[in-house]
């Protein structure tokens, strides 16, 4: 049986390469123009080369997100860029529109498509049109449950792909225009403003919300590989590299202990903690099992909570002199307790002893983001660069 | 140019003469109507007023469970001689395919019907009709008309729909708070100090701003750009029998008398995305 695929966002070559390395099996990236996340950093045709290579490498795979709902003005150069992109080695363009999806069908059939949640696909019927067009994967709605997910596999045949980490639209993915009517900014073209998460006002009650709380199904990636699932998605093309390595280290910890037979209860709470340490909202299960309901929402305006768990990125470790060297990210001292986890999925927690900066003065306290210090750490573990460091306790 | 009218009422006797086609929600299958109709009352009105062409709304996002129902119905359906189904969900394109069933189909994806070779697209696979997407420009919707082949059909008056949800919101917004209310709020954007109407239905919420779309000023550049149809949407529109009667006299007569345009400035000022793109870069 064909292992389970664990796609990760990239919103950048460098979370390209981290996540790839953290677990991830493929990524999805966006380009400098046709994703839904106009805003995000992007990828320049160049970097896209790039990290199609490294993933080959690895032997993973990237796609590209060509999702936006197309306007006449759109589709000029759309050919151009397409055939370009498919020049750097991309393997699956991710698309909404049935008329870009023939084109590349058309044009480049060594290429998959895989058809984007824009097009909220619900029901078995509408696949089979999509498997007739040649759409070689479909990205389901998020409104489907488990139940309709095995009907839908078993009826079709096709590769069905389901996002299983991140944040959650209140409306259907597509059906929703209230960015464009509040804030101009098109939702559908890649500038969703978000106003699902905005506070309204209501005569004589409370202020009406319908922020909806964080999709976390961790616990049943079980069920999900189970029902023949192809790949499972992880949202968010513009998060931090902190949080691709946990959630995409956890998440290929979770299925990697599923498949060997060995995922226990008491692992999949060390897990779930894990994840809630980068979290930034509550999470729910949404529709998987259920009808969403009044406990998948939040009603007090938003809900966004930060943590300073992440304290550094690792450079480089030096086996002699037993010193980490990293980039701090957030304030720690001498004598918190902290752990250092690596790309392999090896970690160790210890007390922070001794710290230096990077004059390799001794110092009590890191508080200067992005530069250089030392830690000491005697460990026979690898410690390769992009290894990551965060606090367990603090000390304060 | 043809007047297309989304009833709020089920006294068709009130629409003839005063529009050309109608387009009726149907039971179960579509959302956010003000009335729905079963197929036995299509037919019924179909029979009854042919010198209108009927139109029946179909645009429910759909799920496994309710495939074999939509399929019995659509077979119910090619019984009568309506003009076409506005779909959203994919679903109905593969079963018009699958039961080779006779009636055109309306692409009607509310905000995804924005370019021209995509309406070309569906043309090519069966669809005669495009609900064009409300959030495009007068432009945008001149140059789909000049450049398709699908009969275009644009939106010109209504309180414009601009989301929907599978989610019980209403409900589940007094159920958190443990009040009693009802299935509709009215709540108020606080920046732009916009009003939505927030309605909660069997298949989920949907969002409604509650402003009137007037599109009355543009009609004429959308008969010379040849539009097929204009789509009055009922709900909320004041004195709308009078409002449509004047817009099949103004179409007829070549849309050159200016007294309907002042006239229906009453209408509001609100013209919606016919003369305002979208933007989605906010930052190099």
């Amino acid at each position: 049986m064909k292992k389970i695929e664990l796609l990760s966002p990239a919103g950048d070559l460098e979370r390209l390469k981290v996540t790839l390395l953290y677990g991830a099996d493929a990524v999805y990236i966006g380009g400098e123009k046709y994703g839904l996340r106009a805003n995000a950093t992007n990828f320049s045709l160049e970097q896209i080369k790039e990290g199609c290579q490294f993933a080959h490498n690895l032997g993973k795979k990237v796609y590209l997100t060509l999702n936006i709902v197309f306007h006449n003005e759109d589709m000029e150069g759309v050919e151009e860029y397409i055939s370009s992109v498919v020049d750097c080695g991309i393997d699956a363009f991710i698309v909404s529109d049935p008329f870009i999806i023939s084109y590349i069908k058309s044009h480049f059939p060594q290429v998959e498509v895989h058809l984007s949640t824009q097009d909220s696909t619900t029901n078995y019927k509408a696949v089979e049109y999509f498997k007739k067009e040649g759409v070689d994967r479909v990205v389901l709605a998020r409104e489907v449950s488990l139940d309709e997910m095995k009907e839908i596999i078993d009826k079709t045949g096709i590769d069905i792909e389901v996002f299983i980490h991140g944040a959650m639209c209140t409306c259907y993915s597509g059906r929703c225009a209230l960015s464009n009517y509040v804030t101009n900014r098109d939702a559908n073209r890649g500038g969703c403003a978000q106003v699902c998460r905005f506070s309204f006002a209501v005569d004589g009650k409370k202020d009406f919300t319908f922020a909806t709380k964080d999709n976390n199904l961790a616990r049943y990636i079980g069920k999900l590989i189970d029902i023949h699932v192809t790949s499972l998605k992880v949202e968010g093309r513009m998060r931090s590299l902190y949080y691709l390595a946990t959630v995409i280290g956890t998440y290929r910890e979770i299925i990697d202990c599923y498949y060997a037979g060995t995922l226990t209860e008491d692992k999949l709470k060390v897990f779930e903690e894990r994840l809630a340490r980068v979290a930034n909202r509550d999470v729910s299960t949404h529709y998987l099992l259920k009808e969403a309901d009044a406990s998948d929402q939040y009603y007090t305006g938003r809900n966004e909570a930060s943590n300073q768990d992440y304290l550094g990125q690792v450079i480089s470790y030096d086996k002699e002199s037993k010193l980490v060297k990293f980039y701090e990210r957030n304030y720690f001292e001498v004598g918190d307790m902290v752990e250092l986890f690596t790309p392999q999925g090896d970690r160790v927690s210890f007390m922070v002893d001794k710290l230096y900066d990077q004059d390799m003065n001794e110092v009590e306290v890191a508080r200067h983001p992005d530069n250089v210090y030392y830690l000491s750490l005697d460990t026979d573990i690898s410690i390769v660069t992009y290894s990551m460091i965060r606090l367990l306790s603090s000390r304060r | 140019m043809k007047v297309l009218v989304e009833v709020a009422s089920k006294n068709i006797e009130n629409y003839v003469d005063k529009c050309d086609a109608l387009l009726l929600g149907i039971h179960k299958f579509s959302v956010m109507n003000m009335v729905s109709f079963t197929v036995d009352e299509i037919k019924d009105i179909v029979l009854k007023y042919p010198q209108l062409e009927i139109f029946v709304k179909m645009d429910k996002n759909l799920f496994n469970e309710e495939i074999d129902e939509v399929r019995k119905c659509l077979t119910e359906l090619n019984d009568i001689p309506i003009r076409g189904v506005f779909f959203y969900d994919l679903a109905l394109l593969e079963l018009k395919h699958e039961l080779s069933l006779s009636f055109d189909l309306v692409w009607s994806q509310t905000h995804m019907v924005t370019n021209y070779r995509t309406c070309d697209y569906y043309y090519q696979k069966g669809v005669s009709y495009a609900l064009l997407s409300k959030e495009i420009t007068l432009d945008e919707i001149v140059e789909i008309s000049r450049k398709s082949s699908v009969q275009t059909i644009v939106e010109v008056v209504s309180l414009p729909s601009v989301g929907f949800s599978r989610r019980k919101l209403v409900h589940n917004y007094y159920e958190y708070y443990q009040e009693q209310g009802t299935s509709s709020l009215t709540v108020l954007e606080k920046v732009t100090n916009k009003k939505y109407l927030v309605k909660e239905e069997e298949a989920g919420t949907g969002f409604l701003l509650d402003e009137v779309l007037n599109g009355t000023s543009v009609i004429s550049s959308l008969y010379q750009a040849g539009v097929d149809y204009v789509l009055f949407r009922e709900e909320g529109i004041p004195a709308f029998l009078e409002l449509i009667s004047d817009t099949k006299n103004y179409i007829s007569l070549g849309c050159r008398d200016t007294s309907y345009v002042e006239k229906y400035k009453k209408l509001g000022d609100s013209t919606g995305f016919f003369f305002k793109k979208t933007i989605y870069r906010v930052k190099k």
